[in-house]
Order: C-alpha cells, then structure tokens, then sequence
C-alpha cells in the first residue's frame, strides 16, 4: 500500500462523476497484492455516481493487479486495456467493467486536442 | 499462393490447404487461429511417411469440413490400399478433428500415422501486413495424451493444447500413432486443438469473463437454421438474384462473432477470416444494409460500439471523448502497444454513421428502449462532430492522425494512403476533409434531431442541430460543387482548396440527402456516366483523374458495397431507373461468383473484359460486400418505413421480372413486399 494509492482512490471518490456515463452502474473490486498482503477497494457506481470503500465484498468485476502497476495506472502511464491484455491486470467478472476502467484512471499524459496541431503537408506514403 | 480452405467461427477459424494440412512456413498466411492469434502453424498428417492427397473435400457449413484423402501422388490412386477421411469441425475455443483410416486390403497391415504439430504464435498483423520479430520465447511440452506448445512474454502467454482420444506417442514435434488394421476394417482418433488465452496463474482469460460461452458444433448447426428460418423469404424470376440472396444469408451467418462485452449479442465482423473482430465502419454500414432482414445485428453493433466509445484525448489510439472506435483486436501487439488497436480510434466516419444506424434502427423497429439506453453515447457522438471533428472551427468534419507511426492518414472507407487525390494526382494536406463525411455529419444532426424531439423530449436540441444540418448543407453546396467539372470535389483542404478528383464518393451524397435538389441531374449524370460506371457498377475513382488505375485498390476498382449505398442515394432523389442499373449490373457481376460477390473488382470497361475480374483481396466473405445485395433488394423493392407501417413501391428493371420477399420483420410484424417488372404494381399483404 502507498500513499499515491490511497490519494488515488480518494480523489476518485471526491470526482462525483468524472468521464462515467449517467447510466452507468455496477461495483468494482481491486485488488491489490503489495508487500504486506491484498488490500481491497470497493469503487460502487450508482447512475454514473462514484462512491469508494474498503470493503472486500463480491463486485460485477474484480481487478487485481500490484502497488507497483496500480500506481502507473493511477498516473496515465498505463492504459488499462493494453495491460488487461499483456495480464498486467487479471480480472474476474464482466468485461464491459473492464472497458470501462480507462474513465476511472487519468487519460495518458501529454495526449493532444485535434485542434491543436497545426495543417501541415501529407507525409510520405 | 494456393487457395486455401477453412472452416470457422468468429474470430476462431481454421485455414489449410486443400488436403487439412496446415504448413506456413515463415510467410504462409494458413494456421489456426484464434483471438488474433495463430495457435498452429503446422499440423501436418504422414501415413508411413507419404504426405496425402485429396480426392474430395466437402463443406456443409462454414464451420464444417471433411477431407478424403489417399497417400502418394495421383498416378498412385486407383491401387490405393489405405484411404483416410479427416473431419474438422470448430467448437468452443478451438477445433476437432477425427481421422479415419480405412485399410481397403484383405489382410492386416501395419501403419505409422503422424501429425506433426507446431506453432510460432504469431499475430494476425504480422501474417497480413508485415512480419514482427516479437522477443517472446516459445515452449513445448510433452504431457500425458497431451501436447502443449507455448509463447510466453512477460506475463503474456498463449499455448496450444492437443488432445488425442487414442493412445499416441508424442513427442515436442507431433503425435505418432502406431496401429494394426485387420482386413477391410478401420481405425479412428479424435484430437482435440484449443488454444488458450492464458493467464499467468495458468488459467484462461475469458473463463474468468462472465458470462463465459462456447458453442459447440451441435448448438452452431442449430443456430445457423434458426437463423435461416428467421430471415425473409425471397422468391423471384431471376436466378442470379436467388442465389446471391441465398448466399449471402449463409455467409452473413458465419460473420457474425460474438465479442467479449456482449457475448450473447453477436454483430457481424468486417470480414473473414483477417478482420473477425470488433469493428465500427463495417459492423455499422452491414448493419444498415441488412435492417429489413437482420435487425438485430444493429442492436448489437450499437451497444457494442457504445461501450467501447471514446472516453480520453490518446494521440496513440486516435482517441477522443464521443468517438466511435476503428477497430479492436486482442493479440500481442496490442497488448504490447506496438499497434494501436486497443482499440483504435483512427475513422471520422463511425461517429456519424452510429447515429444513422440508431435513427435506421428504431425507424424499423419501434425499439424505442434502445434510443433510450444510447441516449448518452449519441448525445456524446454528436457533441464529438463539432468538438473534435471539426478540426479547422469552420463547421466541416475533419481528419488527420496524431500518430504518426502507425495511424492511418485517410480516415474515410476509402484509407489507402493514396485514396485522396487532386485529378493531376497530388496528394492534399493534412487535415482532409471528405465530401462523404460532410454528407454523413449533416445525415446523423437530421436523424439526431429527430430522435432528441421524439424519445428525449428535448426540442431545443433538435431545433440547434436542424439549424447546424441546414446550415452545413448550404455550406457545403457552397464550398464544395466544382463549378467547372459541375460535381462535388473528394475533399477540401486545410487552406479551403478543393480536392477536384472525380470520385464515387459523390454517390453518397444522395444518400445522405445533403445534395441540393438542383443539383442531382448532375452529379447522377456523372454516377452513370463513363468516367465513373464502368458497366459493372460505379468506379472508386472516375478514369482520366490521374491516380486512376482500374486495378487501385480505392483508385479504379468498382466496389458493390459503394454502389449499394450510391443506389439507395439515387433510389431517395426520385431516380429509380438508375438505381436499378447499378442493382442489375451488381447482381450480373454476383452470378459470375457463384452469388459470393468479391469485395471489388477491377474498373475496365465491361466491354473491354465481357466478365468482372475479381480483385484479389484478403477478406471473403466480407461483412459490408455481403450484405449489398440486401441493400439492393430494399431500393429495389422501394421498402421505406413510415410511422408503424412499410411503404413498398417496387421499381424494377425489366430483367428481375417478379420479386417476392415476404416475412420483412419490423415495427408492422412481418410484411410480405411484392415487385414486377411488368405493370410494377406495389403490393404488400397482411
């Protein structure tokens, strides 16, 4: 456990919303194995609303995955899918929780608006 | 290279050579497949030795095939004393395959029988587009009746598991079966192949998905009759069009894959067997076309896509909050992010095309609750035209990669690199914006209006995105109608420049209903004229532009899928003669494929070559080509729904004669339409 973590998890509860669709709901479990054992985060999504706890109880999905890779997770240095495919992750349950996951973790860093280059000549096919 | 058979199922396929033998080598595009992956790259069957021939091969369903084969080379046929059948059949995450060994001599002989397996794991991209070396290490391990072959990096790992009902001995490199055959009798094994997505505790990935499924060959044969029961009924005069019908009901069966996010709800994959994934343009643009004869394929494309929306700005993916992703594919390079497709986002076309679909969709069938439920997602797709779309602020869609390694830079259907061009030839800038895409944009804020005053009860929204609609159509009627060659340009510039080539994406204007009526003679005049139709159907590119080349992948070539929708475009302005022209020319060229249209063909003129000459192309079936004549038959039939009831106002050639398809399933129930050639009466009973 580290404090990114629990800062993590506390900004996600204080978001309200965040990227979430309104008509999203379902719970999420993570699991996370760190130096001391598993320590478990219940994020419940209730019509888009996020609510996190403590609690180890069943949820629509479960994550696990470990301190080390939850924090790059957690500062837009991994993206959830790529890491669910390369077993980064491991989960258990439905896989639209799983698509979902990339509106709960920062967006990856440096990323740019469309608007924002400038025109500029066809490269080279 | 050798056609190769196949039999499949989704994205879970098998291709072989005529015989069942898979050989590959490092450039040969046969295996087995699954997930992206390649599970065999050989699997190779030896009786004492001889490699073996094939006298028949017969395939009842696509996801069914036996092969009866004899050792030694042909001369050697007509004493062949040993003759094996080889029955292969996808189930669950893989396939089986039994081997029957007739011993046709009237004493006991000894055989060795052997299949040597093995696999290079390698992803689909590499085996279609261009060869990886990926740093992973491959395993193979021996265990009781069983051989496993692994690829293993990082925690990434795939492995082939083969099971043998009889005793083997096996080996790191195949199975030997050591057998003694009385006179006249025979001996069987079954093996078993599955290949595993694994996780690193060893267990597969979508057991752990909920809810897990499988079919196995009993329930998929079961589903492809109820599939067939459920689809309208055709009859007609004109045998082409009878059996093209007929196939592509079948072939549109076998494309439909079932994703991960929807298990239960299967959409059609872009194409077999190299894009049996999740998909947008394509998923979307068959859906459309097969709304009167599979609706329910829409339902599932639209719920997939709408979960997979983009949700984050990602250079990487293309990716922008609102957008309707490209395509997602689960190998090791997406994993690895070595490609984009994860998913990737790279189509200014999706997002519109997913609000057209949803408006087609309830429009047909009443489904009120799933405008309801995509609510959000269309909300956001539509928010995405004007905030992400238009890249230059001036009211156009837009595109231009922010990937300059591997996103593509033509962003329409038309995506080969050298698709958009001026009529001398030069490639435009970047961004590009074009024509069809204005066309679409302006179709889904109409539609969109419709379904926010409708179903949302929100009037304020529908009224701005009718006042956007009208003004984008004026705009572009303006900024885009080539005043000397009279036509719409392909594209505009960043700088405003038109990009003046000549093209068949001028057909999808009438489509979209964003060509002023003034202007129709004209550009159907060029649809129909000879630069563009070539006698077979509308050509991508007209002849004379520069980068023409009736060879061109999206610079010549005639493509049934346009031509479908550039009909129903023709069909909507009032020009019914023409849009039978291109229905009968697609539906001549289908007869010269057995009903099994190619995904294009070359741009000669027709009375240059007297045949369609089908250009070689990866995918077949392919999911938006198989469908177009399902389009074609609706503009043919004139089907149109008007509030809880089908308008039929047939219009046929004189070719067609008599056309009945019955049991169009929809908001009515089921309707039968009736269409003749000779008096066109509409009728339409029950």
């Amino acid at each position: 456990m580290s404090d990114a973590i629990a800062r993590f998890f506390d900004d996600l509860g204080r978001s309200g919303r965040g990227r979430l669709e309104k008509r999203t709901s379902g719970t999420i479990r993570f699991d996370l194995v760190g130096d001391h054992g598993v320590h478990h985060w219940l994020v419940t999504i209730t019509d888009g609303e996020i609510r996190v706890s403590r609690e180890n109880r069943d949820a629509d999905t479960v994550v696990r995955t470990d301190d080390a890779f939850f924090r790059r997770l957690a500062r837009g240095e991994a993206t959830p899918m790529s890491a669910w495919l390369r077993n980064d992750i491991t989960t258990e349950g439905e896989f639209r929780y799983i698509v979902l996951l990339r509106r709960l973790f920062p967006p990856p860093v440096g990323a740019r608006h469309p608007r924002s280059l400038t025109p500029g000549p066809a490269e080279p096919a | 290279m050798n056609e190769l058979v196949r039999i499949l199922d989704g994205n879970n396929f098998v291709l072989s050579d005529g015989n069942g033998d898979i050989d590959a080598g490092p450039r040969g595009a046969c295996g087995f497949f699954e997930m992206d992956t390649r599970f065999l790259s050989q699997w190779r069957l030896t009786v004492n030795g001889e490699r073996l021939n094939a006298l028949a091969v017969d395939d009842p369903h696509h996801f069914e095939m036996r092969f009866f084969l004899v050792p030694g080379k042909p001369t050697h046929y007509v004493d062949a004393t040993v003759s094996v059948i080889r029955e292969r059949c996808i189930a669950g995450t893989g396939f089986e395959e039994r081997l029957t060994v007739l011993n046709h001599a009237d004493r006991e002989v000894d055989f060795t029988v052997r299949l040597a397996a093995d696999s290079d794991f390698s992803p689909v991209y590499s085996i279609i587009a261009k060869p990886m070396e990926r740093p992973g290490q491959i395993y193979r391990r021996v265990e009781e009746g069983r051989l496993r072959l692994g690829y293993r990096r990082e925690k990434f790992r795939r492995e082939t598991v083969i099971a043998t009902s009889e005793p083997a001995r096996i080996d790191e490199y195949g199975l030997t079966y050591d057998i003694r055959i009385g006179p006249h009798q025979r001996w069987m094994t079954t093996l078993r192949v599955d290949g595993l997505v694994l996780r690193p505790d060893g267990e597969d990935v979508r057991e752990h998905i909920s809810p897990h499924r499988t079919r196995t060959a009993g329930q998929l044969r079961v589903e492809l009759d109820r599939w067939l029961a459920r689809a309208p009924q055709l009859t007609c005069d004109w045998e082409a069009l009878a059996i093209t019908y007929r196939r592509s009901l079948v072939d549109l069966a076998g494309l439909r894959f079932a994703p991960l996010a929807l298990p239960d709800d299967p959409m059609p994959a872009a194409g077999l067997p190299w894009a049996a994934t999740v998909t947008g343009r394509d998923s979307l643009l068959c859906s459309l076309q097969a709304l009167h004869v599979a609706p329910e394929l829409a339902h599932a494309t639209l719920r997939v896509l709408g979960i997979g929306q983009g949700a984050n700005l990602d250079d990487f993916r293309d990716e922008e909050p609102g957008k309707i992703l490209r395509q997602f594919r689960y190998g090791e390079l997406s994993a690895f992010e070595e490609r984009p497709e994860s998913p990737y986002y790279g189509s200014a076309d999706t997002t519109p095309l997913f609000v057209i679909l949803l408006d087609e969709y309830e429009r047909w069938t009443g489904d009120a609750a799933l405008v309801t439920e995509l609510e959000e997602q269309t909300r956001a797709a539509l928010a995405w035209i004007d905030e992400y779309g238009d890249i230059m602020g001036d009211g156009y869609l837009w595109y231009r990669s922010r990937n300059g390694a591997s996103g593509l830079v033509n962003q329409g259907w038309k995506d080969s690199p050298d698709a958009i061009s001026y009529r001398d030839g030069t490639l435009p800038g970047l961004p590009r914006a074009t024509c069809e895409l204005q066309g679409y944009a302006y179709d889904a804020k109409v539609r969109g209006a419709r379904l926010a005053r409708e179903f949302w009860n929100d009037p304020a929204y529908a009224d701005r995105l009718e006042r956007e609609a009208a003004a984008l159509r004026q705009r572009f009627n303006r900024d885009f109608w080539i005043d000397d060659g009279e036509y719409f340009a392909l594209a505009l510039e960043a700088d405003g420049r038109q990009v003046d080539a000549l093209s068949s994406n001028i057909g999808h204007l009438l489509w979209s209903g964003i060509v002023d009526e003034s202007r129709a003679d004209r550009i159907v005049a060029h649809l129909l004229g000879p630069r563009l139709f070539s006698g077979w159907g509308v050509r991508t590119l007209a002849k004379g532009e520069g980068r023409y080349n009736p060879l061109g992948y999206h610079v010549g070539t005639v493509w049934p899928f346009d031509n479908s929708l550039i009909a129903w475009g023709l069909r909507r302005y009032g020009y019914a003669r023409e849009a039978g022209i291109l229905a009968e020319a697609m539906l001549d060229a289908a007869h010269y494929f057995d009903g099994r249209l190619p995904e294009s063909f070359a741009g000669y003129d027709r009375d240059v070559t007297r045949f369609p000459v089908s250009y070689p192309t990866a995918n077949s079936p392919h999911a938006v080509t198989t469908a177009a004549p399902f389009l074609l038959l609706r503009v043919l039939l004139g089907l149109q729904p008007l509030g809880d009831n089908l308008v039929i106002m047939p219009s046929l050639p004189a070719r067609f004669g008599r056309i009945e398809l019955l049991d169009i399933p929809g908001r009515w129930g089921r309707r039968d339409a009736i269409g003749n050639a000779h008096g066109q009466r509409a009728s339409a009973s029950r």
